[in-house]
């Protein structure tokens, strides 16, 4: 089973082009989606959720019991194998995490309420909620309310599952978990996790794509991708006026504060004087991607 | 630092566009009333006259109430709203510079969008004459600043201070803006409950100070001003009003000086804790996720209904459980309760809870909260994901988007239907709390379920379309009540009435215990079903429009919409709109080809047409009717009556007759046909023939010289065809028919067609016409009866057949009844004279049988004819008359049948009126009256005693038909039976009685359109002839005496009475009689309340007793008189100068009498000379003295008749 994603396009009704001849082909198994804020994440992930129409293009989930499902055009059809757990999403402030749950479970097909129950009661235990799961989602924390997202997105065995910047506003613990709930996930799902977490992608993905400003600009194993870069990343720490300095004549993918100095990344093939060479990981293979990108849309 | 928060607010408001938007619209809506000329009721007064200006600006700040707490709510919820309050109150200001900034910035700001009503006024003012909309120039007065600048102060203002301070302080001290909504609602559920107990006179007082507007105190202080002083009084601060203003202002100034006190920043910034679900950070082992079941997944249509009803009992639950549903719920519920509670009341005595009257509360208030209810949550639900943010999880669920439309739909009709379970649930309430227990639930079923639960349908449908369409729950709100206040507008001041184009409305109607729903199911259901259908059709296109996912915009939308128009919604959209177009069309032939639909403006322009065409005919000769046999083939199973009428005509004028004019009547809804015209048994040639007025001009085959007889024989048939747009069509129904001799032609030209209002007479170029009648001295007018012209006295016999079931009663004996062909006969002979006014009624009856004995042995059988089920009263009725007729035997003459007969008629029309032995009834008018409570007016009682007056005045003395001859029949008869009453229940109790007479009559004059007449010489006022004709007639007798009144009303009897020539007797001799029985010393009083209009101004200012011995009190009070004189316009024109005799009072405490009644209990009651001004007077009484006053039972005229006594100290 996998999905491809076939020369999408999508253009706002305000102009702003979200996403431009985006290609993709995402395999089960865990996909990291990265990107900057506003790079077409979101956009994406609404595509494939059948919230948002493209203008053009095509998505494809191949290989399924069901055969293949064009995600645009058999909209109920993917929903049926859709979890979706969407960026930002409200609950009903007057109903319990139990109730609502069950409420879900059976609009995704599970029409037994003995079955619904064992699994609503299983999610709930899983995500860490079954001691609260009579009390009204209006009361939840935002972590909490978070958790009760994952479960309604894992009801109903979904093969196909969103998962749209869903460690944002964590804490690092609750992150933990919720990086362990995922991992479990099983093989044979195709699961998609939108962040713009570097060590998120890190942690998880076994594929990856980069997205910037509604292009794809890169993709592939997230080791090929480091792979692809070693020794290509130098490292050096300068006094910060002097960075506009260094800007002129290199690529900096990164600035970081070190200790009140500031430390800068370099793209370059060659090694540069007064640079040191870095062991390149996937932060740099993002911000190297981002800038170089972002440069060439400049000149353009 | 205050001046520095003051001038930032103003700034910050005047940048607002809300605050134009709410200046823009009071501006538009007191504008486009002053240039339509919707002023006050009277014409005479100016549409921008003080009085109107009050009033239009009273009545803004009711509904600026929601402005003000617009206005006022935010201006410190603002720093709650927008977070600036966690850095805001850092800044170095105090919290009263703060809070007094803040609230006098947004007051201004308030004041000044309030005065924008005020330049709407004088802008329409200037501009109404020009444009001429209304066509009504000359009611646009002088501007004067004053005119403005009172009614702001006295009320506007203090009006908007108490409700300012009041939002203001709700959510300086609460936080939450809610409050203020709440706030506003609870203010308008006090005012409608003012309005409630408003509709009874003893209330006046309570209402007055409880009317946080003081739009019932303004209008109870200037209830009784005339057109003329409308235009020129302003209402000041004094008494109630001053009172009204004092208690309200304070309450207002109290709550901002409480807040201003109890104000300080850090309890405003405390962060309110709510309920919180504790964290824990405890990680369980739990199973791993492969572990997790998995279930099989069904997708079947049989699921989905599934979901459709789980869904919607979450929505359904989602909806009820707002707190602010039920708040608003509950305040709809309470009106309802309480309307059915007050039930309507004649003369201050309320009805029994009938099921029809419980089902009619609907309409009064509760419809309101109905409306508020549906439309905003609709809106709620409509919005509730997108609000709420589940909308990203809901929409990308495996569920078909009319699961999820249809759920929020059905969860809103399962509200509608709440709605309308209420009203039984409270009507059941009601009546079994009031001991009623005639529960009719096919009355309930019927009406809730098929007329007014579509009629929520239909509500729900547009907003639902609306709030989908313009997908966003502000603009959904105002668009949807936009439309409703287009709708409105257009019926209300367009005169635009064509049901078939105004959504959800239908045809009115009456629920009848009689007649059940009778005809009017039928049409009701047509057109319900019509607009369900369009509303179905709005739903089907809101689905294909329904917005899932995150695209709202109109392109996506449209896009999406064409992709999901597949078959089946185009095939149900294509059904919705052939019933939508196949019903349409069935109800435009019933109303407009079968009948024939007119607007307003049309049927007065036809009018015109009819009087300039044939006014001329006005006094053309006629031959007179001496003779009637009728006889009248009735189906009310079919509502279709055949009318045979052989008229024997005299000519009874000096000249020759050769031809005959006659009018026939309107096919308005019986389509009336005449089948046979005969005279002399030939076919008359037609000389003119319009069939557009019906008036129609014959050749009589034979000249009728001067004393020369013919006969006519006319039959029509009348049957409704279909239904019409509008009206109540009475006339012909399946049980309880009564139509009277309208159903045959009349003679000539009939005036009363005409157009009376002078607006409308101008616009048609006709001459402004101040009477109805020819003056007394009009040898016209006195050779015709008042009712009729056709004829004077006839002989009369008849039958009439009809259902089987049912009884047919015509004027007359009954000789004969039978039964043929199916049918039941009834044969009627009158064996007296009586006048051309005769009555058909049939109904399905039950009779209660009695006999009136005189003391000369001589007998009347009383018969009451009623609908089974209201057989509570009876006896009331038959009581009424065997007192009217021991009475006016007595006092008048003997009566001139063996018989009088009363009986129901379906509610369809509110009157009792009198035929010759025969009163038919309307089932509302004190059949179903509650009278248990000895206090209230028993007017069932009382009504009867008039309507069989009557038979002696206006069938035995019958006034010729000029000027001031109505009062001969109708002031006549209310004196009579307010003689009965007296007999019956005593002198003490008649003021009960009197006061309401009194306060029509001053109302009557306050809304006139022409001019007030004097009971001489007054024509068509109601308000003259019973009101005035009441209390005037009640002071005579009390001063000249009962017996010596009685005398000359007898004299004047016998010799008026059954005048068989004319000229017939006028108000001038009826005077003659009244003044020779005067004694000169009170001749005054005739002048002044006969010849002239004259109202008194009586109070008592103080009242004091002092204890003497052996239960002796002297008392001593200071009383004023003065005696006023006006005009026919209601200006004033001078004050009486000389003595008058006026009632002095003093009382002990009220007493019940023999009948339970509360009774006064005179210690001291004498009629004294007094001149005008102020007299202190003295008296000792015996007992203690509770009350005094000066003309304490209001005998005479008094404009203000509550401060005639006083309580004593």
């Amino acid at each position: 089973m996998k999905l491809t994603i076939q020369d999408l396009n999508k253009t706002y009704s305000n102009g702003v082009k979200a996403l431009h001849d985006v290609t993709l082909t995402i395999p089960q198994g865990m996909f990291g989606l990265l990107g900057p804020n506003g790079a077409g994440k979101s956009s994406l992930m609404r595509t494939i959720a059948t919230l948002q129409e493209a203008d053009s293009g095509q998505i494809l989930l191949e290989d399924t019991p069901m055969g293949t499902i064009d995600v645009i055009r058999q909209k109920d059809s993917i929903r049926r194998v859709l979890g979706y757990l969407p960026q930002e999403f409200g609950v009903y402030p007057k109903v319990s995490a139990e109730t609502m749950l069950d409420h879900i479970a059976s609009l995704k097909g599970i029409s037994n309420s003995r079955e619904r129950k064992l699994i609503v009661d299983a999610l709930l235990e899983k995500v860490n909620l079954s001691h609260v799961k009579k009390k009204n989602l209006g009361t939840f924390s935002g972590g909490m309310k978070q958790r009760f997202g994952i479960a309604q997105a894992l009801i109903g065995n979904p093969s196909l599952i969103i998962v749209d910047e869903p460690t944002a506003g964590l804490d690092p613990a609750e992150r933990n978990r919720f990086h362990n709930l995922l991992s479990e996930i099983g093989e044979n799902t195709v699961v998609i996790l939108s962040t713009h977490i570097v060590e998120d992608v890190t942690n998880l993905c076994s594929d990856m794509a980069i997205i910037s400003l509604g292009n794809v600009i890169a993709q592939g194993h997230p080791a090929d991708l480091v792979a692809a870069i070693q020794g290509k990343i130098w490292r050096k720490i300068i006094e910060k006026p002097e960075l506009d300095n260094y800007k002129a004549n290199h690529q900096v993918i990164s600035t970081q504060l070190k200790g009140g100095r500031t430390q800068i990344h370099i793209y370059s093939d060659s090694p540069q004087l007064g640079f040191d060479p870095v062991e390149a990981d996937l932060e740099d293979v993002y911000f190297s991607k981002i800038t170089s990108h972002q440069e060439l849309r400049v000149m353009s | 630092m205050f001046w520095n928060i003051f001038t930032f607010e103003l700034k910050y408001r005047l940048k607002r566009p809300a605050t134009y938007l709410y200046g823009l619209l009071l501006f538009l809506y007191a504008f486009l009333i002053l240039i339509y000329g919707n002023g006050p009721a009277s014409e005479k007064a100016n549409v921008n006259s003080p009085y109107a200006i009050s009033y239009l600006l009273i009545l803004m700040s009711v509904f600026a109430t929601m402005m003000s707490s617009a206005v006022m709510g935010v201006p410190v919820y603002r720093d709650i709203e927008h977070n600036t309050r966690s850095y805001f109150f850092s800044y170095p200001i105090s919290e009263r510079g703060y809070l007094l900034g803040r609230y006098l910035g947004s007051f201004l700001i308030l004041i000044a969008i309030m005065s924008c009503a005020c330049v709407g006024i004088v802008l329409g003012s200037l501009l109404g004459p020009v444009l001429n909309l209304a066509d009504n120039v000359e009611r646009y007065g002088p501007i004067r600043l004053w005119d403005y600048v009172q009614p702001m102060l006295v009320f506007v203002i203090p009006t908007v201070f108490f409700t300012g301070s009041l939002f203001f302080s709700l959510v300086a001290l609460t936080r939450n803006v809610f409050v203020t909504y709440a706030g506003s609602l609870l203010l308008f559920i006090g005012y409608l409950l003012g309005i409630t107990l408003a509709s009874d006179l003893e209330n006046k007082d309570i209402v007055d100070l409880l009317d946080p507007f003081a739009l019932n105190t303004f209008t109870n202080a200037t209830k009784y001003w005339t057109p003329a002083e409308q235009n020129e009084l302003h209402a000041g601060l004094e008494g109630n009003v001053l009172l009204n203003r004092l208690l309200w202002g304070g309450i207002g100034l109290v709550t901002l000086l409480y807040t201003v006190f109890r104000f300080d920043f850090q309890r405003f910034l405390a962060i309110k804790l709510g309920k919180k679900s504790k964290t824990d950070g405890v990680t369980e082992k739990a199973k791993p996720l492969a572990t997790l079941p998995v279930a099989e997944k069904i997708y079947s249509t049989k699921a989905y209904l599934t979901h459709l009803f789980r869904l919607t009992k979450l929505e359904f639950g989602n909806i009820i459980k707002d707190v602010y549903f039920l708040v608003i719920l509950m305040g709809g519920v309470l009106f309802l309760f309480l309307d059915g509670w007050f039930a309507d009341q004649i003369m201050g005595t309320r009805s029994l809870p009938t099921t029809y009257y419980m089902i009619e509360v609907k309409d009064f208030d509760y419809i309101l909260f109905v409306f508020i209810l549906i439309i905003f949550y609709t809106g709620e639900s409509v919005h509730r994901d997108k609000a709420v943010h589940f909308d990203n999880i809901a929409d990308a669920l495996p569920v078909p988007n009319w699961v999820t439309y249809g759920s929020k739909f059905l969860a809103l009709v399962g509200i509608c239907f709440l709605l309308v379970n209420l009203v039984i649930v409270s009507g059941v309430l009601n009546q079994t709390v009031k001991g009623y227990f005639q529960y009719d639930f096919n009355q309930y079923f019927t009406d809730l379920y098929l007329i007014e639960f579509p009629e929520y349908l239909q509500l729900l449908m547009l907003a639902f379309f609306v709030h989908i369409m313009v997908n966003s729950k502000f603009t959904g709100h105002i668009i949807t009540i936009g439309i409703w206040v287009v709708l409105i507008a257009l019926r209300n001041f367009a005169e635009l009435d064509y049901n078939l184009f105004f959504y959800s409305y239908t045809p009115g109607y009456r629920i009848s215990d009689m007649n059940g729903f009778g005809h009017f199911l039928k049409p009701l259901l047509w057109f319900n079903l019509y607009w369900l259908a369009f509303g179905f059709a709005l739903l089907i296109v809101g689905n294909l429009f329904w917005n899932r996912g995150s695209e709202g915009d109109l392109k996506t939308r449209w896009r999406l919409a064409k992709l999901r128009f597949t078959r089946l919604p185009m095939m149900a959209l294509v059904v919705c709109l052939l019933i939508f177009v196949g019903s349409g069309i069935w109800i435009y032939y019933n109303v407009s080809v079968l009948n024939k639909y007119q607007t307003a403006d049309e049927t007065r322009e036809l009018q015109a047409e009819y009087e300039k065409k044939y006014s001329r005919y006005e006094r053309v000769a006629h031959p007179k009717i001496t003779d009637l046999k009728v006889k009248i083939d009735l189906v009310p199973e079919e509502r279709r009556v055949t009318a045979n009428g052989i008229f024997t005509i005299v000519n009874k004028t000096a000249r020759p007759l050769d031809s005959l004019h006659l009018l026939f009547s309107s096919p308005e809804y019986n389509h009336p046909k005449t089948k046979t015209l005969l005279i002399d048994g030939k076919d008359p040639k037609i000389l003119l023939k319009d069939t557009v007025f019906r008036y129609y001009i014959y050749q009589l085959p034979r000249t009728l010289q001067p004393g020369d007889t013919a006969r006519m024989e006319i039959t029509i048939t009348a049957q409704p065809k279909g239904f019409t747009n509008s009206g109540l069509n009475r006339e012909l129904v399946y049980n309880g028919t009564f139509f009277d001799t309208g159903i045959f032609p009349t003679f000539g030209y009939n005036p009363n067609g005409e157009l009376t209002s002078d607006k409308y007479r101008k616009k048609f170029g006709l001459p402004i016409k101040q009477y109805q009648q020819p003056p007394y001295t009009d040898a016209w007018g006195r050779s015709n009866f008042l009712f009729t012209q056709d004829g004077d006295w006839i002989t009369f016999e008849g039958t009439v057949s009809t259902a089987p079931d049912q009884i047919a009663i015509m004027p007359g004996y009954l000789q004969k009844e039978w039964s043929a062909n199916g049918r039941k006969y009834y044969q009627y002979k009158m064996d007296a004279p009586i006048a051309y006014f005769m009555n058909v009624s049939s109904a399905r009856y039950a009779v209660k049988r009695d006999v009136w004995k005189g003391p000369d042995g001589k007998t009347v059988n009383i018969e009451v004819y009623h609908h089974p089920a209201h057989g509570l009263n009876i006896d009331r009725y038959v009581n009424s008359v065997k007192a009217s007729m021991d009475y006016y035997n007595q006092y008048f003459s003997p009566y001139q049948f063996r018989q009088m007969r009363i009986m129901e008629f379906p509610r369809y029309a509110g009157f009792a009126q009198s035929f010759p032995n025969t009163v038919p009834y309307a089932e509302s008018f004190g059949w179903v009256g509650d009278f248990r409570d000895p206090d209230k007016t028993d007017y069932a009682y009382y009504v009867t005693a008039h309507e069989v007056a009557h038979q002696w005045w206006g069938h035995q003395v019958m006034p010729s038909n000029t000027r001031g001859a109505n009062q001969i029949s109708e002031s006549m008869a209310e004196y009579a039976s307010l003689m009965v009453l007296k007999k019956t229940y005593g002198d003490n109790i008649m003021q009960s009685r009197l006061k309401y007479s009194l306060d029509r009559y001053l109302r009557g004059r306050s809304s006139e359109d022409k001019f007030e007449e004097t009971l001489l010489d007054n024509d068509t006022r109601a308000y003259v002839w019973y009101d005035k004709g009441s209390v005037v007639l009640f002071a005579l007798q009390d001063y000249i005496g009962e017996e010596r009144l009685n005398r000359a009303f007898r004299d004047y009897v016998e010799k008026d009475a059954f005048q068989q020539k004319a000229p017939f007797t006028t108000s001038r001799d009826w005077y003659s009689y009244i003044k020779a029985a005067t004694p000169d010393s009170l001749h005054y009083f005739l002048t002044d309340n006969f010849e002239k209009i004259t109202l008194y101004e009586n109070r008592i200012t103080e009242a004091k007793a002092e204890p003497l011995k052996n239960d002796q009190y002297k008392v001593t009070m200071t009383v004023q008189t003065k005696k006023l004189y006006y005009d026919k316009a209601g200006k004033e024109t001078g004050v009486g100068k000389a003595k008058d005799l006026i009632e002095i009072g003093i009382f002990a405490a009220d007493a019940k009498n023999k009948k339970g009644m509360t009774e006064k209990v005179p210690l001291y009651l004498k009629k004294q000379w007094l001149a005008p001004g102020v007299h202190k007077l003295e008296f000792v009484v015996k007992g203690k003295p509770a009350k005094a006053g000066i003309d304490p039972y209001n005998k005479l005229i008094d404009r203000v008749s509550d401060d005639n006594v006083k309580p004593v100290d």
